[in-house]
């Protein structure tokens, strides 16, 4: 546990060059400085590790940069997306607290892969504390001659920069924060134009996910069929997930893929005593939840996942067991993205804020018998049809939830009381 | 062409560019797709999601708007999956909409109301409360109703892109999304009356239209709007005799789908209040109302007694006036053996040289790289041909200016040289030098001692460098004692690099009175008709005050004892009546027939969109009668159509801008005095919206702190009637007056 993005989690000083270094960190950017390994090499082995997005979509890292157009002239950036908004996922945060450097370092490497000489990291706007680690460590490699311009006599030039966000979950899209990063209004641009051909002011540009980025320097240093090796096929390597809810002991975990949910479960102290299991939400807020049965057979992995109904999505897992009123839970969520959609859409403006109100009604005990299809109704017109996924993910928690605990919702419009004693 | 991909859309084959979106193509061939984002003439949002369609092999429904046809493509835009989506799509913009069209102005005309007919449903499943959302208020042109934006962001877009002034903008995420300005003092933008016309629904109307009548009780009648040299095409929408609303009417070479405030509100003045509706004579100082037979006979009579001789007799017109009436004018004018006509009331110089040529289109000025103003606020003269240089200018070209004042264009000003009048020939000599210098032409003799400064050079340069430039000569000029040097010099200029020109010093329906030669050809111009001995006059929709450089002297003058003065005139005016002999009340804009000829020397018949107010009659019967009755032969006209054809059959008069002598004298410190936009004719003068917004309300007298001094002026001061303020935009030596008021020249 804990091997690649998190390993310096337990060490001293875990956020400082020399840590860094010592773990062999920078081992594989020395190698690039010194001609010793090429772009295509790079590829090649990240395509082997089967390494996929972190972020939440699962894109093969390799083959999403191979979509830059290299040997295009003119400007090109590379931009890490650690805006982790997402409700349920703290893990890109413990990656930038104690292992900033692998970040920088991986980033670096995107640079001279895809020839972009300038990379952003923007951070979520409430992430202080990593801002400032971050700061630190960007300050500990410039001194240590590992960034800026022909670096180290190389040729090879990186220049890097950390941007605060400012508290927008949107801005967790790759090109609303492209949009912020340029300084104007989070919202997403429609594509194509994908950001490969038109990102950045308008120039090529490859987004990856924190944890995407702090992987690379390992599974180069070790070799990619050592990291796919790690996890299950079509699953590579490991996967840091963050477990919160109802456990004895929220935390993150970086775990193989294809670890069995239950074991995950261990990991987290396991339920309260005297708790049964309810329900999984495995990727996220925005991804379906799983009954207790099903996640009790899934393992870890993209595949079973989806087997399961749902998504792996940023391995956000929130654990929910009996105490947990499904009604209420599925409100809360459906508020958050009711707060969180930038506007820009008609289905995702409105939808959202439509579905909030029906189960608030609910909630206050005024339901009526034919919301529920109100509901299934609404959500289903949102899904698909919209600029960015932030519609999908308010959709989709709608139609799981009603899915799976239609029995809770059905009593609570009843009843006007949630069936769940002692709720809250 | 590059035509040629074929797509294939609801089954029929058809063909489109590479990379064209799919609505474009759809939209040439006929294939009705809703939408409310998308604007032709706009950047694509692709944000409304109401033009989703189904394309093969894509799991989710797509814009049409932002998905560009690729060869092969299957797209269905009715079929169950797409019409599912558009359905969705507009439950979801209706919910939140108040559904108020009873009260809408947009109602009948909406697109939001149109669409939802098709695509929305009888009974709505949204039961909860709606949103409300508040009204800043954004000036007294656009009326906003903002609970029922859809936030399609055209208006947004349409400020960003073609106003190029960002005003309004989307505040707020999510349900809370606001469409509003930024800042308080409400929309500036010269064209900002197009936010209507772009929305798709009622949150942004017409605010002098509001209420008055249903849309769908109006006539609309096609015309041409007479302000400025452009003459966009237009819609008067009338109801009982009345021009109710102007709307835009496409003309891709000329106005495209757009039209300036000034063209869309003006409306209002012809509908004002002060108009002359009856014919009156002044009889031993005291105005009657009589009847036409009467008036025309006392006008007749007091021309013949007051010009025995032709010579005696004077006329001016409008620069507003149509063809029609120029031509007939100007035959009335030479029938009665007189040479003394004019339309350049506001010329300081008005002297018999050819005036300088307009030559590029204004679809061309899209394509120059360059443009050198000079003596011009070109955005607010003249802004449809700004816009088209503004286009030029977001394709990469830049310009330069030579002006009393730094402007506030909505482009980037890349060389800027500040000229006062006085000066103004001395800079355009030092361009023309280094140009000649940079080429290594021989010298004419009248650029020996000139000496050529820095920004001479650069300007000089840019122009050498540009490919396609173009310069453009304004309004200021008219004023300059200089301006037939000036002139001279531009054309000079734009010899020398290659450019192509564009007057803009003449507006209105100039290129009309130079049709028909409307200018004395050895007789007297207007600063001589207003200064010798002539004994009898006939003025055409003039008003001194404003129309007229020197308006008291032209006052004082027309108001001699001996002199009989025929005024033809629209509008009531105290000080015209004042000298006046006879008013025979004329027709307005929109009320009579006519023709406009444009910069690109297109000639533009219109019909009249409502009948004459009052008593009045169109100004070309007025004339043809009055020739008539003083036995003039050649005025056998019974329709409008027939002076056209007769006037446009005129080869015009040839002659050669002079070349510049020396420089006449001009005082240590001039006065630019320009009109505001809202002010520069005589029906806009009435437009009672207009002149309450911020462009109408201007009235400043800018001057630089050091001229200030010599001046003995202070901020808040009075310069010949207009508030100082004292400001470094100003060129040293002059005081650059911008104003709504009567001129009041001698008041120092």
């Amino acid at each position: 546990m804990n091997n690649i993005c998190l390993k310096s989690i337990d060490k001293d000083n875990p956020s400082s060059l020399a840590t860094y270094e010592t773990m062999g960190g920078y081992k594989v950017w020395h190698k690039i400085l010194n001609g010793e390994l090429s772009p295509e090499k790079i590829l090649e082995e990240l395509k082997i590790s089967g390494l996929r997005g972190r972020g939440g979509a699962g894109f093969p890292t390799g083959l999403k940069w191979s979509f830059m157009p290299r040997n295009q002239e003119g400007q090109k950036y590379v931009v890490c997306n650690s805006d982790e908004g997402e409700p349920g996922t703290c893990h890109d945060r413990d990656i930038l607290r104690f292992n900033p450097h692998s970040v920088i370092e991986g980033m670096a490497i995107a640079g001279y892969v895809m020839n972009a000489t300038v990379g952003y990291n923007y951070i979520r706007g409430e992430f202080m504390e990593p801002y400032y680690r971050c700061e630190e460590a960007l300050k500990e490699a410039y001194d240590a001659g590992l960034l800026g311009t022909n670096i180290k006599g190389s040729k090879v030039c990186f220049d890097l920069y950390s941007h605060l966000g400012a508290g927008a979950y949107i801005c967790g899209e790759e090109t609303a924060l492209l949009e912020s990063l340029e300084g104007k209004k989070g919202q997403p641009r429609f594509k194509p134009p994908f950001p490969a051909n038109v990102g950045l002011y308008g120039k090529p540009t490859t987004i990856n996910n924190t944890e995407s980025f702090a992987s690379v320097p390992e599974i180069l240093s070790r070799g990619g069929q050592w990291f796919a090796n790690l996890g299950v096929p079509n699953s590579g390597g490991t996967k840091c997930f963050s477990v919160t809810g109802n456990v004895k002991n929220p935390a993150n975990f970086e775990i193989p893929m294809g670890t069995p949910f239950s074991d995950l479960l261990k990991l987290a102290g396991g339920l309260r005593k005297g708790r049964t299991l309810k329900g999984v939400i495995p990727g996220g807020s925005s991804t379906p939840v799983i009954p207790a049965a099903k996640a009790m057979k899934m393992t870890m992995d993209y595949d079973s996942i989806e087997k399961a109904g749902s998504m792996l999505g940023a391995g956000s897992v929130i654990v929910m067991d009996d105490t947990t009123c499904m009604v209420k839970a599925l409100t809360r969520l459906a508020h958050f993205y009711y707060d969180e959609s930038c506007g820009q859409c008609t289905p995702c403006r409105e939808g959202t804020g439509w579905m909030y109100r029906v189960l608030k009604r609910i909630m206050d005990g005024q339901g009526k018998s034919e919301d529920l299809e109100l509901l299934l109704s609404v959500q289903d017109k949102m899904l698909g049809n919209t600029i960015c996924a932030l519609a999908d993910g308010a959709a989709m928690p709608i139609e799981s939830f009603i899915r799976h605990f239609r029995e809770e919702f059905e009593y609570y419009i009843k009843h006007g009381k949630s069936m769940v004693e002692n709720d809250g | 062409m590059m035509v040629d991909i074929e797509i294939e859309i609801d089954g029929k084959v058809v063909h489109g560019y590479p990379g064209e979106s799919l609505i474009s193509i759809a939209d040439r061939e006929g294939i009705d797709i809703p939408r409310f984002c998308y604007h032709k003439k706009l950047s694509v949002a692709a944000n409304c999601r109401m033009c989703l369609v189904d394309i093969e092999g894509n799991p989710t429904p797509q814009p049409a708007c932002s998905t560009l046809s690729s060869a092969g493509m299957k797209v269905h835009t009715n079929n169950e999956k797409a019409k599912t989506a558009q359905k969705a799509v507009m439950e979801f913009l209706l919910i939140n909409h108040p559904l108020d069209c009873p009260i809408c102005d947009q109602g009948g005309e909406c697109e939001l109301q149109d669409v939802a007919m098709e695509y929305g449903s009888d009974i709505s499943r949204f039961t909860e409360g709606k949103r409300i959302v508040d009204d800043k208020g954004i000036g007294a042109l656009i009326q906003t109703d903002m609970t029922r934006c859809i936030h399609c962001t055209r208006c947004v877009r349409f400020g960003a892109e073609v106003a190029g002034i960002v005003e309004m903008g989307a505040t707020g995420r999510g349900e809370d999304l606001k469409i509003e300005p930024f800042l308080s003092e409400g929309i500036q933008s010269e064209l900002s009356g197009n936010m209507i016309d772009v929305c798709p629904v009622g949150a942004l109307t017409s605010k002098p239209f509001r209420y008055d009548v249903r849309s769908w009780q109006m006539n609309s009648i096609q015309t041409i709007a007479r302000h400025d040299l452009v003459g966009s095409n237009i819609f008067t929408q009338t109801h009982k005799n009345k021009v109710k609303r102007v709307v835009a009417r496409d003309n891709e070479s000329i106005n495209e789908t757009w039209i300036s405030d000034r063209d869309r509100f003006s409306y209002q003045g012809v509908n004002n209040e002060n108009r002359v509706l009856i014919p009156k004579i002044k009889i031993e100082g005291e105005w009657q109302d009589t009847s036409w037979d009467d008036a025309l006979d006392f006008a007749t009579n007091g021309i013949k007694k007051h010009a025995k001789e032709g010579s005696q007799f004077g006329t001016l017109a409008s620069k507003n006036a149509t063809l029609e009436e120029l031509y007939l004018l100007q035959k009335f004018t030479r029938g009665l053996g007189s040479d003394n006509l004019d339309y350049r009331l506001d010329a300081s110089n008005p002297n018999n040289a050819k005036v300088l040529e307009s030559n590029i289109s204004l679809t061309e000025l899209e394509t120059i790289d360059h443009a050198l103003i000079v003596n011009s606020y070109l955005r607010l003269e003249q802004p449809m041909i700004n816009h088209r240089i503004r286009k030029a200018t977001l394709n990469g070209a830049s310009v330069s200016t030579i002006n009393a004042k730094a402007f506030d264009f909505n482009y980037r000003i890349s060389h800027s040289v500040l000229t006062s009048p006085q000066n103004t020939v001395a800079t355009l000599s030092g361009v023309l030098k280094a140009l000649h210098d940079k080429s290594s032409k021989t010298l004419p003799d009248y650029l020996n001692s000139v000496t050529v400064h820095e920004t001479h050079t650069d300007i000089a340069n840019v122009l050498l460098n540009a490919k396609n430039p173009v310069v453009v000569l304004g309004e200021h000029m008219n004023g300059n004692t200089c301006s037939d040097q000036v002139a001279k010099l531009v054309s000079e200029i734009a010899k020398a690099s290659d450019a192509k020109t564009i007057n803009a010093s003449l507006t209105g329906n100039t290129h009309s009175a130079e049709r028909v030669n409307f200018r004395p050809d050895n007789g007297k111009n207007a600063l001589q008709i207003l200064s010798s001995d002539l004994t009898a006059f006939a003025l055409f929709d003039v008003y001194p005050n404003f129309d007229c450089i020197d308006s008291k002297n032209a006052i004082e003058h027309l108001s001699r004892d001996d002199a009989f003065v025929v005024v033809m005139n629209s509008f009531d005016d105290e000080s015209v009546s004042s000298f006046a002999n006879v008013i025979l009340p004329i027709a307005s804009f929109y009320e009579t027939s006519g023709t406009h000829i444009n910069v690109d020397n297109i000639a533009q018949s219109y019909s009249a969109s409502v009948k004459s107010a009052g008593e009045s009659k169109p100004g070309w019967k007025v004339i043809k009668v009055l020739a008539d009755l003083l036995n003039l032969q050649g005025f056998d006209f019974t329709d409008s159509s027939q002076i056209a054809d007769e006037a446009l059959s005129l080869t015009p008069r040839i002659s050669e801008i002079e070349v510049p002598t020396s420089n006449s004298k001009m005082p240590n410190i001039t006065t630019v005095w320009q009109y505001t936009p809202y002010a520069s004719d005589v029906v806009v003068r009435h437009a009672s919206s207009l002149q309450q917004t911020q462009i109408g309300q201007m009235s400043e007298a800018s001057v630089c702190k050091a001229t200030a001094k010599l001046l003995k002026l202070s901020e808040g001061d009075l310069y010949k009637g207009v508030p100082v303020n004292i400001n470094e935009s100003v060129a040293e030596g002059c005081v650059f007056v911008h104003t709504n008021l009567p001129r009041q020249l001698g008041v120092v």
